[in-house]
């Protein structure tokens, strides 16, 4: 394998015959959705720098790779392989990556053609690939002072003027001089620059370069800039450290004395000027996409029935801010209907602004009168020729059959009411006003009508509370007296009044005795029928009521005797009598027995 | 003031004040009237104006935003015509006409917009006053199960059903009226201009990705100074200036 590989090699040297370029392998991954990208670390470079080539095989290994043909590069290094498993939650692969540098001869354009691999016994293609390899400008290499520093930074710009939204790929190189054995990772800084965008920070392969009379190690660290507004805009200075020469466990064993060394990576502030795009022959359907672009549409079925979906795929290709290329314009779509479509950004750099943005619709023709799908028109503005371009698909010709009324698809879940039938113009105007209501916020932000649902919420509460106090009642006999009693002594109080001005002598000293006696019975816990002048000494007297009230009740008690053996008594002398029965009451009821 | 002098007070007011509601409904319905003469007599821009007025003065009728929709779509302004259609169409969901223009003026719209989604169509269906009588309803019915049960407990059985039915009733319709009254709440950014270019960013020298069109219906996801930023489809979110649409509540 090793010969085959230097003889292809050796075939990637400008001029050679074309010869098949083979790697052959004994073993063959099991067929899955097997993919393969073809990529470059960098896509622009100065004359004199090298660029890496990676080939990836997602899902299985390859037989074969044949026919890569650099014009205008030349290999200088060996193929070399790496093997790595990617786990996601929803599958595992296998990912093969070959891997070789190349230095471009001349500067220019390079197109690397789509080379093609065998796998799993299917012929699969990359797709090509552009570097812009630019002469060698003493602007973008260190000046030979920076020989005595051991590390540093330098900024190279492909371009300082730009348009708005045009990206450019920026380079950070961390220059290492050849004593430095050993670094820690640099400190992580973020460029930053008003007006502009920066993507992600991509560190590509090392590789050496020579600085007055030293040899230095250089770390790319790549990042796609894109300007958002025109003017003079700046990437700000950076400010970072990197440490050199950190001692190892090895040298610590050892008693290397040498000590790490912290190096300034600073880089000065870059002005860009960024143009507005210009104002004249903008095509009609530019949507400010800038770059340089393909495109291709496909369409299917285009043999439809009235109402039948087409998928319309359009997918734009090449070099540019992908993310911010909006669907072309859709004019002349009016008998179709169609629904939102879906995008999708497949970068093919790690600096997301090479590869493709697929958008995919669904459009449906409303009638059968329909010949031919709309062409599609994309227009961009190329900076390279300062100019706008259009990329055209002519119409798509389309079969529309008429729909069966009675084989018309039904959507699921919607009625006649929801889709009413399409008309002709709209629906005429009302001509009587009817229902007619002040603005008024909704009911459930008016307070009357939250009020109102309290009060269900208020009765439950009330009867709950009603509830409890009756079975509370209800097992408890000695308050269930009380409150019984306490009725009688207010209904038999207004009694005694009435009786006294009536004055009814027997019915009033009855009405009075009993009274007494069911509040002494209730207070004592006994029967009311048991209860005589007798209880007052026996049990009431041992409880230390009062005398006074003791004196009282004897008083009334007294004064119920007498009135059976001398029952006439004016009515002011009865009436006389409720009020201190009132107050023994009174005080009977406010005594703890 | 005797009790007959208290009574006539009471009527002559009472009297004042429907003949004032009258004198009103009447000078409404003049003026609607009018708006539709000034339609029929193909003035669509002197009608949209009296139509708008009347609305400005605080009365809304489900048949002044339909005229006012269809005077705007005669017109030629679909984003305006679709903000009257959608608000008649809060005011009478299931009016098959205001869902006919609706979709008759949506078929036109090209470009991106946002169609709501067979749930937030489901609620939509009740207005959320509609809701909200029909979660009070149940709310009633519940509890007034619960109280008879505290009166009657012999009852509970006889009732236990309703009380179940009323309970799920009243969590089912209060939760059908929180989703109607969220979606009410969202706002919908309706465009109002031929071609309005949508931006990066809430600045006029943002770069501007895709360009929509009158009568485009975007989500209106945040608001900065004069820009509100809307999602365009499922992929695309960006930033439109404030005047070039019409703001409108509910998916």
């Amino acid at each position: 394998m090793r010969k085959l590989l230097r003889h292809g090699i050796q075939w990637l040297n400008p001029g050679a015959n074309p010869l098949w370029f083979g790697l052959f392998f004994a073993l063959v991954s099991p067929a899955f959705a097997v993919t393969f990208t073809a990529s470059l670390d960098r896509t622009s470079i100065v004359l004199g720098e090298q660029v890496i080539l990676s080939l990836t095989f997602d899902g299985a290994q390859p037989t074969e790779i044949y026919n890569p043909r650099f014009d205008g590069l030349q290999a200088v290094s060996g193929l070399s392989s790496s093997t790595r498993m990617v786990v996601t939650p929803e599958s595992q692969s296998t990912v093969y990556t070959y891997t070789i540098a190349l230095e471009p001869v001349h500067a220019g354009q390079l197109v690397i053609p789509p080379i093609s691999a065998k796998v799993n016994g299917q012929v699969m293609s990359s797709q090509p690939l552009t570097l812009r390899v630019a002469a060698v400008d003493p602007s973008t290499m260190p000046p030979a002072e920076y020989a005595d520093k051991m590390a540093f930074l330098w900024v190279v710009l492909p371009k300082t003027n730009l348009y708005v939204n045009e990206p450019m790929v920026a380079e950070f190189r961390i220059y290492l001089r050849s004593d430095v054995r050993r670094i820690d990772n640099p400190q992580q800084f973020s460029p930053e620059g008003s007006g502009l965008t920066f993507g992600p920070l991509v560190q590509g392969q090392r590789y050496s370069r020579r600085v007055g009379n030293a040899n230095f190690t250089v770390m790319p660290l790549s990042v796609a800039i894109t300007p958002v507004k025109s003017g003079t805009l700046s990437i700000n200075p950076m400010n970072a450290s990197i440490v050199l020469n950190n001692r190892d466990l090895m040298e610590s064993i050892w008693g290397d004395s040498s000590r790490p060394v912290q190096a300034p990576l600073t880089s000065p502030r870059l002005d860009l000027q960024v143009s507005p795009l210009p104002t004249a022959n903008v095509p009609p359907g530019f949507t400010g996409a800038v770059g340089s672009y393909t495109m291709a549409v496909t369409a299917g079925p285009t043999n439809v029935v009235a109402g039948d979906p087409i998928t319309l795929r359009i997918q734009i290709s090449g070099h540019g801010a992908l993310d911010s290329i909006a669907l072309p314009d859709a004019s002349g779509w009016d008998n179709f209907k169609a629904y939102p479509p879906t995008a999708k950004v497949n970068a093919t750099d790690q600096l997301g602004i090479e590869g493709s943005k697929t958008f995919e619709e669904i459009v449906t023709p409303q009638n059968s009168d329909i010949k031919a799908l709309p062409a599609i028109a994309f227009s961009f503005f190329d900076p390279e020729q300062k100019k706008y371009r259009t990329l055209t698909q002519p119409a798509t010709p389309l079969v529309v059959r008429a729909a069966n009324p009675g084989s018309m698809p039904a959507v699921a879940g919607t009625t006649p009411a929801e889709n009413p039938k399409p008309t002709a113009d709209v629906i005429p105007i009302r001509q009587h006003l009817g229902m007619v209501a002040p603005l008024k916020p909704p009911l459930i932000q008016q307070p009357w009508f939250l009020a109102l649902q309290g009060v269900p919420v208020f009765a439950l509460l009330s009867s709950v509370i009603w509830r409890k106090r009756k079975e509370n009642l209800a097992n408890n006999p000695r308050l269930r007296r009380r409150r019984q009693v306490a009725q009688l002594v207010r209904e038999g109080l207004e009694e005694l009044r009435s009786l006294a001005s009536q004055n009814k002598s027997d019915e009033f000293f009855a009405t009075l005795f009993r009274l007494l006696q069911e509040q002494l019975g209730e207070r004592l816990d006994l029967p009311a029928t048991a209860i005589t002048e007798a209880v007052i000494d026996e049990r009431l007297r041992p409880r230390g009521v009062p005398e006074e009230m003791l004196a009282s009740l004897h008083e009334l008690f007294q004064t119920c005797n007498l009135a059976r053996y001398a029952p006439i008594q004016s009515s002011q002398e009865l009436a006389a009598i409720v009020p201190k029965l009132d107050n023994v009451l009174n005080e009977l009821r406010e005594l703890t027995v | 003031m005797n009790p007959r002098t208290h009574m006539q007070t009471v009527l002559s007011l009472a009297l004042f004040m429907a003949l004032t509601v009258s004198g009103l409904a009447q000078d409404i319905s003049a003026t609607f009237d009018s708006a539709n003469k000034l339609y029929g007599q193909g003035k669509f821009s002197e009608a949209v104006a009296a139509y708008e007025k009347m609305i400005q003065s605080g009365t809304v009728s489900p048949a002044i935003y339909f005229n006012l929709g269809n005077a705007y779509f005669k017109s030629g302004q679909l984003g305006r015509a679709i903000a009257s259609f959608r608000e008649a169409e809060n005011l009478t969901p299931r009016d098959p006409d205001v869902r006919a223009n609706l979709q008759f003026i949506r078929a036109r719209v090209q470009g991106p917009t946002v169609s709501p989604a067979p749930w937030q169509r489901w609620f939509a269906a009740l207005t959320v006053n509609e809701w909200a009588m029909l979660t009070a309803v149940a709310l009633w019915i519940w509890l007034a199960a619960a109280v008879l049960i505290q009166f009657r407990p012999a009852l509970k059985q006889s009732v236990r059903a309703l009380l179940w039915c009323g309970g799920v009733a009243t969590l089912v319709c209060g939760g059908c009226m929180g989703a109607a009254w969220s979606g009410e709440s969202t706002k919908t950014a309706i465009v109002i201009k031929s071609d309005a270019a949508v931006h990066n960013g809430p600045l006029d020298e943002a770069p501007t990705g895709v360009t929509v069109h009158d009568g485009a219906e975007l989500t209106v996801l945040d608001t900065k100074n004069d820009w509100l930023q809307v999602r365009v489809d499922n992929q695309r979110v960006g930033w439109l200036k404030r005047e070039q649409v019409v703001l409108a509540q509910g998916a």
